[in-house]
Parts: C-alpha cells; structure tokens; sequence
C-alpha cells in the first residue's frame, strides 16, 4: 500500500514536470499576457470613417488598381492633443470626409495635416485634450522572434472597446530599405494604420502596406494577410512628427543620379551614371564614373547598401557622402538631399520644326514669340544645320536625323544652357551662327502655326505609291486580334504613306462605349484631316466604364490599330472625358514611353501625378466646366499636375456642367495638339 | 516489476482523464477528429468544390455543415474518422444562417429508425451554453481544407486567435452574403475550399464555431476567415414586425425532424419615408451625400437640417455616398423616427427626423430613388 502511493506520487510529479503539460501553461500565461496587452493598447487606438472618395486605388509602379472598402480604417493617438497617426492607405481614395472616434470620446470630424510619402503615413487631427500617449517600444529592443500583435478598429467588437487583434512574432527588423519592422501578424486593411504591440501593450510601431518596388499609398496591399505585414517603428514616427505637425508633407530624400548598371543591386559598386539636372547631385558636383564608397560613415559596396542608408531618409535631412573619383576620394559634407519628385520644367528651345523631312539639318516652321529661338532671330524656314554647347570649344554636332535629334539634345540639356546654333537662312541662303539660352518650356499656345507642317517625304526621298487595299475613312464594329477588345477609327481621307500622322485615342466617357464614335468622328474629321491625325475609339471592356487594369490592352489595341501606318511618335495623344478622362490621365502616366499627351474634359486625376520625366515628355491639356460638381477636384487636378512641372493647360468654361467642349476650347485644342512636336 | 507499475498507472491516468488545459495538442485534435466528417456531394463548377467538412452533433450521425452548393445533390457521400465510407442526405437548411443539418443513412435502415451508430459528437446544446469567445482567445480551426486528408486521415488542424466577434458583413462575388449576424473572425487562414462546415474550438477542443465559406469582407475588401458562432442569430426584420432565426433553435428543431425553414419577410421596395432631402447630383461611385436642397416643411427642413451640410451618419451607421443614404432609408417607412448625424463645417450635430408620408406627385415612379431625388419644388 505504502509502496503504491509512493509510486503514485512520482509518477503526478514526473507528469507536471513533463514538457507538453509546461508548454500548455505557457500557452496559457501567454494568451493572458497578449488580452492585458489589448487592453492597454486599446485607448490609443482610434476608429476613423469616411465619406466620398474613390472606389478603386492604384498600387503604384503599373500593378492593378484594387478596390478600396468603404468600412472604418484605424488610426493611433500619438500626441496628447488630438494628433492621429494612420497609414496613407486608409486616404489613398481622397475620401472627401474623415471622422475619428477615440476609445471614450465622441466622434469628431478630423483633417488631414500632412502626410508622409516615404513610409506612407498619414497625419490627422482632431479637437481633443489630454489623450492617453501609447507607451513606445525602443526600436534597439525589437528582436526577431518576439511576440508581436497587430491591433485594429475595422472590425468592432462587441463591447465596443477590444481592438481587433492578430498574433505573430517580429520576422525581420529594418525592412524596405530600412524603414519597418516585418512581422507575421495578418496585417491588411482591418489594421492598417494601427499599432504593432509588443507582448507587453508598449507599441513597436504602426501598422502600413509596404513594398520595396512600390511607392503608392497601395503599394504592398497585395500581400495582405499573406504572414509578410509590416510595420513603421514608433521611435521613427515620433522623430518626425514635429516637421509633420507643421503641415509640411515629407519626402524621400533623394541625390538625383542614376547609376552605371542601374539593374545590378549586388555585384557591382555603385558609379555614377547620369547626374539628373537640377539635382542635388549636380549642385554639389557629382559627377559621371564617380564611384560611391560610403555613406555617413557606413560602407556602400553595391546599389543595396546604398539603397538602405537613403531609404530612411527625408528631404532636407544631411549625409556626408564620399566618392572614389580617378583614384582619390572625395568628400561631401553636410548634404542636404533633395525631394523625391524631379520638379524640372522642360527646356524649350522655341519652334515648331517641319515634319518628314529627310535632308539634314531641321527646317523651322514656326518660331513661338518671345522664345529662345525668338530672341536669337530665327525665323521661319530657317534650317537649323549644326548646335553645340556656346562655351567650352567644342565643334558643333551636325543634326544628320532631324527633329527627333534635335528635340533630344534640348531635351537632356539644363535649363538655361547656352547653345551655338548653325544656321541655313531662308532669305539669302546664308550660313550664320546665333547663341540662345534655352528657358523652362512656355505653357502658352501658339498662334495657328503655319498649315504646311510636312514636306512628305516620311519614307525618304522617293514618293512611294499609297496601298489601294486601305480603307480610309470611319470605321466601326472593329477588334483587336488577340483581346478582343472592339475599337473605331478614323483614317483621314487623305491619307498618305509619306506623312507622318499624329494617334488620338479616345477614351468614352460612362455608358458611351461603341456609341459617341459617329460623334466623335464627325468633330474632328475635318481637323484629323488638315493637320493628320488618326482617331482611335476603343470601347471599355465591361461597355460602360474604364478600369486602370485595362492599360496594357489598352496599349496593344492601339499599337496593333496604327500598325502598318506612318506613326509621327511626338503626336501620340489620349483624349477623354469624364471617367474616360481619368483613364486617360492614368494611361498617360502608365505607357509613357508611348503618350505624350492627354486631353481631358471633365476627369479627376485619382492618387498622385507621377514625376515628369524628361525623355518622356506628357503635356496635358485640362477642361473643367464650372457647373461641374467635380469642378474642385478638377482644379485640385490641374494643381497637383502643374505642381510636378508638366506643361498643363488649363480652361474652366463659363456655364459649362459636363458637356464636352465648347468651340473657342476646341480649336484651342487643335492648336495645341499641332504643337505637341514643338522644341 | 517496478517498471510495469509505473506504466500501467500511466495509461490510467490518460484513459480517465477528460480533455484539460494540460492536454497536448494532439489529443485534443484526436478527441475533435472524432466528431468530424468529410463530405463530398456535388461541384467542380464556378469555384464550388465537390467536397466540404462537417460536424457530428450526435451520436446517431446528426452532421451540422455550411448550406453550400455541393449539398445540392441526391448523392451525399461522408466519410468518418476511421474511414468508414456512408451516405447521408439533407434534412433540412436555413440559409439565413447558412447552416445544414445532415443525417447519415445506414443501409437496410428507414429514415426514422434510429441509426444504432453510436459515434463521438460535440453536445451542441452544452457547447452553446458556454461563453462566447474573446478577441484574442486562441483557437483551432478543423477542416478537410484542399480535401488534402483522405478517407480515414484526421482533419488539417490550424492555429489562431480570434479577431474579433463582430457582425459580418461579406459578399460573394457581387451578391451581398445572406448571413449578417455576428460571426468569429480569426487570424488563421481557415476559410479555403472544403473548409466550410469544419470546427472552430478552443484550446481544450471544445466547439465555438463552423468554419464557414470564402467570402470578401465588403467593407475592407479583403477576404475574411471566420466561423460562425454556436449561438449564431439573425433579426429579420419587416417593417416593425421581427422574426429571430437562432443556430440553438435550428439545430434542436431540426434534429427531431421539425424546422421549418423562416419564409424571409419579403421586403417591398418602396422609397421609404419622406424626408425631403436632395443632394447633388449622384455622378460618382461614391458621392458624398451633401444636402442641395430641402423640400419646404418636410421632415428635415422642420428639423432643421441644412443645405451643404453631408449626411453622415444615420442612427450610427456611416453613410459614405448617396447611394448608402438610399439603401438605409429604404427600410424605414412613414412614422418612423431617424437620427441623422451631419457634418456642418467641422462639427457633427445629431438631428432626429420623424419620417412622413410622400406628398402626393412627389413620390418618385422608380420605386428606389436614386440619390433621394424627387422633383423639385414646381417640376411637373
């Protein structure tokens, strides 16, 4: 007997000491620990609704656009009076009002103050006092392995107080170049903008979609869910606040150079390329084959390290940069870097150059008033022959491929730069040499240019004879071989092989797919015409209104449609109204190496304009009736475009709602889209 | 001799013992195997898999599931945990709570005859007496998800936490979800194909939920795991009558061959009631609802709401686009009383309107008014 209970006795104590029966009581401390660390998360962390905005958003860097939900987002007090901070992916449809609830509080309207486009922040504020502050977690405690909550208010609980809650561990530290905390909570739009707890309720960081190719609001939304979520450190959101609170967006912070091998991250050292004009890099006297050997002190052996040490940065913030230039190294203190957008005007040299033209040199058909080539006295049929940099000795470049050289060379060139020009004049048929500074491209329009704009020789010296087999003219009920996608045309009567034409695609607006191309077509008919251009009206795929995912078919529908046509490149123009409009806009900025132009009536540019990019040249041309309901978001439009330096034109048409152009605006247009080679 | 004590007291111990916080994992999902089902009935089309999960309720092979389409067949195969391969049939659905109960049918035996099978089963009644589950309570999810186990293989068994337990609000594909109560959503991945109708437990294995289907949350367009809970219940609602469907009640009825499916109160689509609110024109997918005009002595210009300001919200529910407006105040009728929070500069003031009848010639032709609209004062 005795010996039986003492049997039982080892065996109960052998069993206690096992490890599975341990490993569930620390299930058990642990799950009790994470509830108390909800609970004392739970006052910093705010519900915020909206109202308006879009439904769908881009993700930036071309991916498909996704649908943004209607429900709450979530936010987390981070300064006692009243300051909200949120992920830029809970606003990215511009919703056009936002109310905040803080846990206890009433629901408040709440504005946006600033954002911050680097780690894709959002800063609100709302009229409160004496918020509780979330307790920080210090970034150098965060280690890879630690308990994790990702914390929300999307999803109500029902006693209106427990946030919604996901558990995992942190998975990285100093992710997407420097800036997160990576973790494998399920991070998606239920928590976006909410905090990142540790297991004991301090806060790590807040919530946000990330990417390393991304740059949009959206960008890394696609692996919601996916056990990659991410997570901007608390310390870091702290630091910036008081620039952020001044209302001031931040930016990346940029040199502005591309490198040598810009596709090798790893294997190679970075060497400079290019230096952007403007930049940051040309101020301080980077130049090209400089190598990069460090930064702030830290060794950069490849793009990567690079990539990491400016990544966290901002505008305005300052390095030391060191550089191995002819074997010695170099050293730039005290760097202020630059904006993430490249605010350059485009060069303008002044003229419109005659078309297919095959001899060399490129004959003038239009001098813009005022301009560079205004002021240095070239006049109309002059022929430019030779250009080269004023100063330095250099033998000027003859222009031996015409008008695209030409074009290019400004292209590339800095503003304000001084050139030699060697000139053919018209009258008397004497060389001589002019010098011109070129200036910031002008927005106005031209005068109507001269009507003779080509010498038709696109295909060489020998006039060639036209295919008998082309249809010209309207045609309808067409498709495109591989999509399918259905499309009108219109090829001008007049169609010759030996002039190039200019492509306007036109985007319908809401409900008009396959039904305004009769419309369409005989308004511009006779200006497609006289200044020969091809008009081109696919149909959205669901028949009624665009979306952004449509843009590659879109472009293959297009290349396909002026296959087998004389292209003039420089005139590849999209035209919209309305949603169409928007699409526009949103093509535009996606094939950029094919648009140069966008014409739009009544459309709201959705998200951010992308950076003007000097060799892909976009001028756009914007309509806003002022009746339109839309009409505030259509300036907002017009500002944000102009505000990345894009050559915008801007009409507001008297007692106009959404009707699509009235006369005066459309010979305008005319105008401006005959000019659209202009140098 | 010593040593065989020692075991034979061990093995004791494990056979006596119920499930408890001290029970390893793989206990309790053996003890949960037990009470589950595969079932294969009829699919392959349109994202429908032919193959799903359920839960046995009792011991006489009672088996609680998702109402998906792969019930929609003559021919419901199960297969039990020791791999015994048996038919079963449909007794009865109640798609507002998209739930199933099944029966097994044993050859050779009728319908109303007991079964004689005798198997594990969750208790429903006691399970669902229990508390309900907290964010942050973890749980595991059971289901034959990818039909990955195979006639006599235990269920795939994944870890999480719950969520949240709150109202669902889903859509499959463009059609609103028909289960709107409120559900455990849990941060483990669990609602993949095959997985609906599978056990949500907690960590000792006792039931809290069926797993239910694929669906998108529609107010944050992502997908959504979640289980529907033991005590699940809906609010039908026509006009001031209510019929309550609850889970509790569906499963004891049904057992004894007694539900009747609830006839859904059919709602006509009227215009509401009269509030005498016009906003702009609705030209977006979500314009935000700002007051244009008000109707002379309506309802809301009485209760001295204003032009400009933007509804938005109606008795706490957001309203983020006319088009919401609409959708809300199409359930309400004459007499009814709302309380609209609107946004005037930046404050938010709560006004209650009492709804009227239409005044005559005002009520619009199409039955749901798009954006509120109505003629304008002197429109003929």
């Amino acid at each position: 007997m005795v010996r039986l209970s003492r049997v039982f006795l080892l065996v109960v104590s052998l069993g206690s000491l096992a490890s599975v029966g341990l490993a569930q009581d620390v299930n058990e401390d642990n799950e009790k620990a994470m509830k108390a660390a909800m609970a004392k998360a739970s006052p910093w962390i705010a519900k915020i609704e909206t109202a308006g905005g879009a439904g769908a958003v881009g993700t930036g860097g071309g991916a498909a656009p996704i649908r943004k939900g209607v429900g709450p987002t979530t936010g987390l007090v981070i300064s006692p009076d009243g300051y909200i901070i949120s992920s830029a992916f809970n606003f990215a449809n511009k919703p056009t009002d936002i109310f905040v609830t803080v846990p206890g509080k009433p629901r408040l309207v709440a504005k946006i103050i600033a954002s911050d486009t680097s780690r894709m922040l959002t800063l609100l504020k709302v009229d409160l006092k004496d918020l509780s502050m979330p307790v920080s977690f210090p970034s150098q405690e965060i280690k890879v392995g630690m308990w994790s909550l990702a914390l929300g208010r999307a999803l109500d609980n029902e006693d209106g107080k427990t946030p919604s809650v996901s558990r995992g561990i942190v998975s990285a530290t100093e992710r997407i170049w420097g800036k997160c905390i990576q973790t494998d909570c399920k991070v998606s739009p239920i928590n976006y903008g909410g905090p990142l707890v540790a297991i004991d309720g301090r806060v790590m960081g807040v919530l946000v979609p990330a990417s390393p190719r991304g740059e949009g609001e959206a960008a890394g939304v696609e692996w919601y869910d996916g056990g990659i979520g991410f997570a901007v450190p608390l310390e870091d959101v702290l630091a910036i606040l008081p620039r952020l609170k001044e209302g001031k967006d931040l930016r990346r912070g940029m040199l502005g150079f591309n490198p040598k091998t810009p596709d090798e991250m790893y294997n190679v050292p970075v060497v400079v390329g290019t230096v952007a004009p403007q930049s940051v890099a040309e101020k301080i006297g980077m130049k090209p084959n400089d190598k990069i050997t460090s930064l702030n002190g830290k060794p950069v052996e490849n793009f990567k390290d690079l990539m990491t040490l400016l990544g966290p940065k901002y505008e305005g913030d300052k390095i030391t940069l060191t550089v191995e230039r002819a074997g010695k190294i170099e050293t730039f203190k005290d760097v202020a870097l630059g904006g993430t957008s490249a605010t350059l005007s485009q060069p303008f040299f002044g003229i419109l150059p005659m078309r297919d033209d095959p001899e060399p040199g490129v004959e003038v058909r239009y001098v813009y008033a005022k301009s560079p080539a205004a002021l240095a006295g070239i006049k109309e049929g002059d022929r430019i022959m030779k250009f080269g940099p004023a100063v330095g000795g250099q033998p000027l470049v003859p222009i031996t491929t015409g008008r695209t050289q030409l074009s290019q060379i400004v292209r590339s060139a800095p503003l304000d730069f001084d050139f030699k020009v060697e000139l053919k004049r018209k009258e008397g048929g004497k060389t001589e040499t002019v010098t011109l500074k070129l200036a910031a491209l002008s927005e106005e329009l031209p005068e109507k240019a001269p009507p003779k704009s080509s010498v038709e020789m696109a295909l060489g010296k020998v006039k060639k004879e036209n295919d008998k087999e082309l249809k010209v003219g309207f045609t309808d009920g067409l498709s495109n071989k591989t999509s399918g996608r259905k499309y009108w045309m219109y090829l001008p009567d007049n169609y010759d092989k030996n002039k190039s034409y200019g492509v306007m695609i036109w985007l319908h607006d809401v409900g008009k797919g396959g039904k305004d191309g009769k419309d369409m077509f005989k308004i511009w008919e006779r200006y497609c015409d006289s200044a020969n251009f091809i008009l081109i009206g696919p149909q959205a795929k669901n028949g009624i209104d665009w979306v952004a995912t449509e843009t590659e078919e879109l472009v293959q529908t297009l290349n396909q449609a002026i296959a087998g046509f004389t292209i003039d490149r420089s005139r590849v123009v999209v035209h919209g109204m309305g949603n169409g409009g928007s699409m526009s806009m949103y093509l535009a900025f996606n094939a950029r190496d094919l648009i140069r132009a966008a014409v739009v009536s009544g459309a709201v540019l959705n998200g951010n304009a992308k950076d003007n990019l000097p060799n892909q040249p976009l001028s756009l041309f914007v309509v806003a009736g002022d009746k339109d309901p839309l009409i505030k978001e259509i300036k907002e439009t017009n500002e944000k475009l102009k505000a990345k330096k894009f050559p915008v034109i801007y009409r507001e048409l008297k007692d106009f709602g959404k009707e699509y152009l009235d006369q005066t605006t459309l010979e305008e247009i005319c105008n401006w889209l005959d000019a659209l080679d202009r140098i | 001799m010593f040593r065989l004590v020692f075991t034979g007291v061990i093995a004791l111990l494990a056979a006596a013992m119920p499930v408890s916080a001290a029970e390893p994992v793989s206990t309790v999902a053996a003890q949960v195997n037990e009470k589950m089902v595969k079932i294969f009935g009829s699919g392959g089309f349109r994202g429908v898999t032919n193959y799903t999960t359920g839960i046995l309720v009792s011991s006489e092979g009672h088996i609680l599931t998702v109402a998906s389409q792969t019930l929609e067949t003559s021919e419901l195969v199960i297969h039990l945990f020791d791999g015994r391969k048996m038919k079963a049939t449909v007794v009865v659905t109640e798609p507002e709570l998209d739930i199933a109960l099944l029966k097994i049918k044993v050859e050779g035996k009728k319908p109303e005859e007991p079964t004689g099978l005798n198997l594990a089963y969750f208790d429903f009644d006691e399970s669902a007496k229990r508390p309900i589950a907290a964010a942050g309570d973890w749980v595991f999810g059971f289901s034959n998800q990818f039909e990955i186990a195979m006639r006599n293989e235990p269920m795939s068994v994944m870890q999480g936490m719950i969520t949240s337990y709150s109202k669902l609000h889903g859509r499959r594909g463009i059609f609103d979800f028909p289960y709107t109560g409120e559900v455990y959503v849990v941060d483990a991945i669990t609602n993949n194909p095959g997985a609906g109708g599978g056990a949500l437990t907690n960590r000792k294995g006792q039931l809290l939920g069926i797993i239910g289907r694929e669906i998108k949350n529609s107010l944050s367009e992502t997908w959504i795991n979640y289980a529907i809970p033991l005590n699940a219940k809906v609010d039908l609602r026509d006009g001031d009558k209510t019929v309550t469907v609850t889970m509790p009640e569906f499963v004891a009825k049904a057992m004894k061959g007694q539900y009747k499916p609830v006839v859904k109160p059919i709602v006509a689509l009227t215009a509401g009631g009269f509030h005498g609110i016009r906003f702009v024109p609705n030209i977006l997918e979500r314009t935000p609802p700002y007051i244009d005009e008000l109707y002379p002595n309506s309802p809301a210009a009485k209760a001295g709401v204003q032009i400009n300001d933007l509804v938005s919200f109606i008795d706490g529910e957001p309203i983020y686009s006319i088009k919401a407006f609409t959708d809300v105040l199409r359930k309400t009728r004459p007499g009814m009383t709302v309380r609209l929070e609107v946004r005037r500069g930046d404050n938010l003031q709560s006004i209650e309107i009492k709804l009227d009848e239409w005044p005559k010639g005002l009520l619009p032709v199409i039955p749901v008014p798009r954006g509120g609209e109505f003629p304008k004062p002197g429109d003929k």
